[in-house]
């Protein structure tokens, strides 16, 4: 089952997007900054790692483009793809995101369906993408 | 070698008085010295000087050293009062999220001074500076909040402010919050998140 | 005549809801990034309750709102204590002595001369088995302990237990991680149930008071390649907390390790070090000069 680390310092968040993915059969793990993001990435035994990063832009202690920067700069088995997420709807914000290292960006609060989406599409899980793009799930 | 065993003398190391000047004059022009160890420590010496409030926020901007930074927010926060208050607000705007998260460290531990500021800053044309304020509240402990946060679920136009408040009265609410906590949901009628934070805060409230 | 009996109504034994549960977690996790999932409910639940009748409050809500809002911080306080586990006793997360020896001082000892200083920090010391721990362990595991000069220094802001430290007498209990072999190596018995540590250990330890909110307490620490802080920080309220990570950091040479209790947290604390993982364990380091 593919993991998903999401990253934000809102618990509510947190929930809505635990909820939005757990419901499309993913497995959801959390953390509440950039820096307990990277331990709890760090703390991956073996072969386990995050197939996919749901990650906010503005956090204390560590924000998202941080986090993302340093995640790069991690070992290959950590290298998942990002989602960014925030509520800047500028372009150069979407740039930045993309400088960082993310994969894709969008723009709070997330609608399901997009969200669902970008990370189906993201972790290459065809039957998710199917679903979210015909509106079967949320 | 191996585990050394204690001597005579103490490997503490003494405390020797420094040679430059502690008063504020002196201590001010520290925090600009070329040496960051200099500064970072004219930083925590100013947390004794009442006066140095507004120096010291206005160091912040132009401080690249995490450890001096560190210092000053710490000092800024010791000091307390409105000169730490208005020493910091400004930069809640600021483009540099440590900077901003700061700021809301050192308000944060300052109720009863930031509070007359709550109302022009929940008030803010910039959607981001009532987001960072709304996160303040979070962690004030003063009376005001819900009052505060109520108004911001009748008012405030801008989503992310009002997911950030229910965010936040998921855990003071009471269920006199519940009104305004109908409203916003009204408002915010095609909104999945407003509409599962709304849900979320009432959960919480612990309403029958 | 009748007798009748007074029917006293006992007030009810206050109910923790999954609400009232979840709001506590997240609240909890907030503050302290301890996490309690449903796994822990009765370990939770039994110490709120606890807190919520000693406190005098009502219910769960009337106890939440007051701390929530108290201005001193001190419930909260409470609550840390109450819900962490404090037990001291030898080799207690022994992981990261096995970290020491096996990776952070090879790395602190490949920035020095053979034969130079490297300093150990324990604090708190209490009653001394985690400084002790760490001589165990060095004497025992680290294959270049004879190459260099390694001082542990070791620091507790109360009195009594640095004085009980020195007379290093411990429990069964205290000593029952300890390989056989280590005991009776270290340790003499002491009376009915007890053991008196080796007078060589207690001497290689530099015992001290200190507070670490107090500046001219830490100023006298320099030089520090590894400091243990375990399950102190914790305690402290969020300015003490950035207070002391701040004088820990300058008390540390560039490029020492920090070590804290396994379910805290330097980013929490302080933004000025970075993370390392080690196969061993987590920890954090100052980072060596740019």
């Amino acid at each position: 089952m593919h993991r998903i680390l999401v990253v934000d310092d809102a618990a509510t968040v947190r929930m809505y997007h635990r909820k939005i993915l757990s419901d499309a059969g993913w497995h959801i793990d959390e953390a509440l900054n950039g820096v307990e993001a990277l331990e709890c990435v760090q703390a991956q035994e073996g072969d386990g790692a995050f197939d996919l990063y749901v990650v906010d832009v503005n956090m204390p202690r560590m924000d998202g483009y941080a986090f993302v920067r340093e995640l790069r700069r991690l070992d290959a088995r950590h290298q998942a793809p990002v989602v960014m997420v925030s509520t800047e709807a500028q372009r150069q914000d979407a740039e930045a995101a993309l400088d960082a290292g993310a994969n894709c960006y969008l723009v709070k609060p997330a609608q399901p369906r997009s969200l669902v989406l970008s990370a189906a599409l993201l972790l290459g899980d065809r039957k998710a993408a199917r679903a979210a793009s015909q509106g079967l799930k949320p | 070698m191996g585990l050394k065993k204690q001597a005579n003398v103490s490997v503490l190391h003494p405390v020797v008085e420094r040679e430059y000047d502690r008063d504020l004059p002196g201590l001010i022009a520290q925090l600009a010295d070329p040496d960051a160890a200099v500064r970072r420590w004219a930083a925590r010496d100013l947390a004794a000087q009442p006066r140095a409030a507004a120096v010291l926020g206005a160091r912040l901007p132009g401080e690249a050293d995490p450890g001096v930074r560190s210092a000053i927010f710490s000092s800024l926060a010791r000091l307390g009062g409105a000169g730490a208050v208005t020493a910091v607000i400004p930069l809640l705007r600021s483009e540099d999220p440590a900077l901003r998260n700061g700021a809301i460290e050192v308000l944060s531990g300052l109720p009863d001074a930031v509070a007359p500021h709550i109302d022009a800053l929940l008030q803010d044309v910039d959607s981001d500076v009532r987001i960072f304020t709304v996160n303040l509240l979070g962690d004030l402990r003063h009376a005001g909040v819900m009052a505060w946060l109520e108004r911001v679920l009748m008012h405030d136009a801008a989503v992310n402010v009002v997911g950030a408040a229910l965010e936040v009265l998921a855990e003071v609410g009471t269920v006199d919050s519940l009104p305004a906590l109908r409203a916003v949901a009204r408002r915010f009628a095609d909104d999945a998140f407003i509409a599962f934070a709304v849900d979320i805060a009432i959960e919480r409230i612990g309403a029958p | 005549m009748r007798t009748s009996t007074l029917a006293v109504k006992a007030s009810p034994p206050v109910a923790i809801t999954d609400a009232d549960f979840r709001k506590f977690a997240e609240f909890f996790y907030r503050k302290t990034g301890i996490h309690f999932d449903e796994s822990k409910r009765y370990f939770v639940d039994k110490r709120l309750v606890e807190r919520i009748e000693s406190t005098g409050a009502e219910s769960f809500r009337a106890w939440f709102v007051a701390l929530r809002f108290e201005t001193d911080g001190a419930e909260l306080q409470h609550l840390v204590n109450i819900m962490t586990v404090n037990e001291t006793y030898f080799f207690r997360e022994a992981y990261q002595f096995d970290c020491l020896v096996n990776h952070m001082l090879d790395e602190v000892a490949a920035r020095k001369r053979p034969g130079s200083r490297i300093r150990i920090w324990s604090i708190p010391s209490s009653t001394g088995e985690e400084p002790y721990s760490i001589a165990i362990y060095l004497l025992e595991r680290w294959a270049k302990i004879d190459q260099y000069d390694v001082e542990i220094l070791s620091s507790d802001i109360d009195t009594s237990v640095l004085k009980a430290a020195h007379r290093g007498i411990y429990s069964q209990r205290s000593v029952g991680n300890l390989p056989a072999p280590y005991l009776k190596k270290y340790f003499t018995p002491h009376g009915d149930n007890e053991w008196r540590i080796s007078r060589d250990l207690v001497d290689s330890v530099e015992f001290s008071r200190v507070n670490l909110s107090e500046p001219a307490d830490t100023r006298r620490f320099r030089d520090i390649d590894v400091i243990f802080c375990r399950n102190l920080l914790i305690y402290f309220d969020d300015l003490s907390r950035r207070v002391a990570a701040e004088a820990m950091f300058d008390s540390m040479s560039p490029g020492g390790f920090i070590c804290l209790g396994h379910s805290e947290s330097m980013s929490r604390m302080s933004s000025l070090y970075t993370v390392r993982r080690f196969p061993d364990a987590m920890v954090y380091q100052k980072p060596l000069e740019a």
